[in-house]
């Protein structure tokens, strides 16, 4: 029998990992949970899952020293997926409460959707995606073979990435006229501003692209 | 954003149960295998609501939502008997991502804002279950088992001012009956709600979600007895269903119950260009 493919999940005990873990498992992957600083090495694939405030995100992977398997993870350049909040902590900062320095993979900022009129405060709900075709990356592709490409995902967050380069924009979705990157890709990174756990059938079918 | 096609799921000692107007509750099956056949038909949402953890001051449903987590991936929603911060962190280390809280909220509204800034607004749901009592909304608390002296109005601000992220308005009147929701109370709460509001109460026929959808601009609606009465007809084999059930079944009043399935639903939704997915 073939080895399943493992994954590691990062636990920044802030928020519940269970559906993540689960969904991980569904898809054919073998996980394993840390919250502390691990050896990247022998894993397929690397998750940063995470709702709630980058600030609390950010100080909890630097204590945890986590920070540090991320980056390892991305000098190997291992599969890594970051999936709301951990995909925004990718990115250089953030402006809630001031100012907060994240992992700076991405250009660009985090921002809060309450500083645009005419966004909602809080992106709660289940939305579609539209891609940015001109970027032909095999994520694009995977969505259009898998027949995902007309789907909607669930989202959850008052917070959005801005001023990312348009060549690592994968896709976006839009908070009433506000579009917002949904899907961010560079090298074997990947974020995901959506949650695949809790997107029902499309986002398990979405999982089996890190296979 | 699409409409919401949400389903509750009613739970009494780990069983699933149904009443009318929030009383004279039955059994009528297991919640996890409804709740799998509701993922299945691609529901977006599932309330898992313990109906007697307020009184009993414990909620249960949490360990069916960890069960049902391994084969479900849809936002979960935990309802019931929800007093402290302790309970909440509890409940989404189970598996839930929301939580949904009626009478600790009137207890003690602070509760709401202690709870919204620890866990995020987003996890905060309010449940507001409104008896209409001479042409006047009364709120009550212990799955409409006790009144309150609060108006329907102040208490919806307060809940929004005091950092909630969703309302559920539940129709005691028309809850279980299957007439049809209360439209008026669903306007009259939008009007002054700025946070996602979620309809529940009477749902009996596509027809009126649809009218719903058209004539108010909730989010979603919250459907139980339609959808769980569809899929105890449409199971041959009794044995999934527990004794209660399938004696509840072979009564002659069950036939005449409206019942229809998700997939039927949200096909009628699209057909009259609702946004759902």
């Amino acid at each position: 029998m073939n080895k399943k493919p493992l994954a590691a999940i990062i636990d920044l005990s802030i928020n519940n990992i269970l559906s993540i873990k689960r969904a991980l498992e569904v898809v054919g992957f073998e996980t394993e949970i840390f919250n502390k600083k691990f050896s990247t090495k022998k894993f397929d694939l690397v998750v940063l899952p995470g709702v709630g405030a980058f600030s609390e995100g950010m100080n909890r992977l630097i204590k945890t020293k986590l920070i540090d398997s991320v980056k390892e993870a991305i000098n190997q350049d291992k599969k890594l997926v970051g999936i709301c909040l951990g995909m925004q902590l990718l990115f250089k900062d953030s402006s809630e409460f001031g100012h907060t320095k994240g992992i700076n993979f991405f250009n660009g900022n985090v921002e809060a959707f309450s500083k645009n009129e005419n966004t909602k405060r809080l992106h709660i709900g289940w939305n579609n995606i539209e891609f940015n075709k001109t970027n032909n990356q095999d994520i694009i592709n995977y969505f259009y073979e898998k027949n995902l490409q007309n789907e909607y995902f669930y989202f959850v967050h008052s917070y959005y990435a801005n001023n990312l380069e348009s060549k690592h924009e994968m896709a976006f979705t839009k908070n009433n006229n506000l579009k917002f990157p949904s899907i961010v890709k560079k090298g074997n990174v990947l974020g995901l501003q959506f949650h695949p756990e809790k997107s029902g059938k499309s986002g398990i079918k979405l999982l089996k692209f890190f296979l | 954003m699409i409409k919401r096609i949400i389903s509750r799921l009613d739970i009494k000692n780990n069983f699933l149960v149904k009443g009318l107007q929030l009383e004279g509750l039955r059994v009528i099956g297991y919640p996890e295998t409804f709740a799998k056949e509701y993922y299945f038909q691609n529901i977006d949402e599932i309330i898992f609501q313990d109906v007697v953890a307020s009184l009993y001051k414990r909620n249960q449903s949490k360990h069916i939502v960890n069960n049902i987590t391994n084969d479900i991936f849809v936002p979960i929603v935990v309802g019931g008997g929800i007093r402290t911060l302790e309970d909440i962190n509890d409940i989404l280390l189970h598996g839930a991502d929301r939580v949904s809280i009626n009478t600790q909220a009137i207890n003690n509204p602070k509760f709401i804002e202690e709870s919204a800034l620890k866990f995020g607004s987003s996890t905060i749901a309010i449940s507001v279950e409104a008896l209409k009592i001479n042409d006047e909304y009364k709120i009550f608390t212990d799955n409409g088992r006790s009144p309150s002296n609060l108006n329907l109005y102040d208490w919806v601000k307060k809940i929004q001012d005091l950092g909630a992220g969703e309302i559920m308005i539940t129709s005691i009147n028309n809850e279980g009956t299957g007439k049809g929701f209360d439209l008026r109370l669903v306007d009259e709460v939008k009007k002054i709600c700025k946070i996602p509001l979620l309809a529940h109460g009477g749902g009996g026929k596509p027809d009126h979600v649809l009218e719903l959808f058209r004539k108010t601009d909730v989010d979603g609606c919250i459907l139980s007895s339609a959808f769980h009465y569809h899929y105890i007809k449409s199971i041959k084999d009794n044995k999934v269903l527990e004794t209660g059930s399938s004696s509840f079944i072979h009564q002659k009043e069950f036939d005449d119950l409206d019942c229809f399935s998700i997939e039927k639903l949200k096909k009628y939704l699209a057909e009259n260009k609702i946004n759902i997915r």
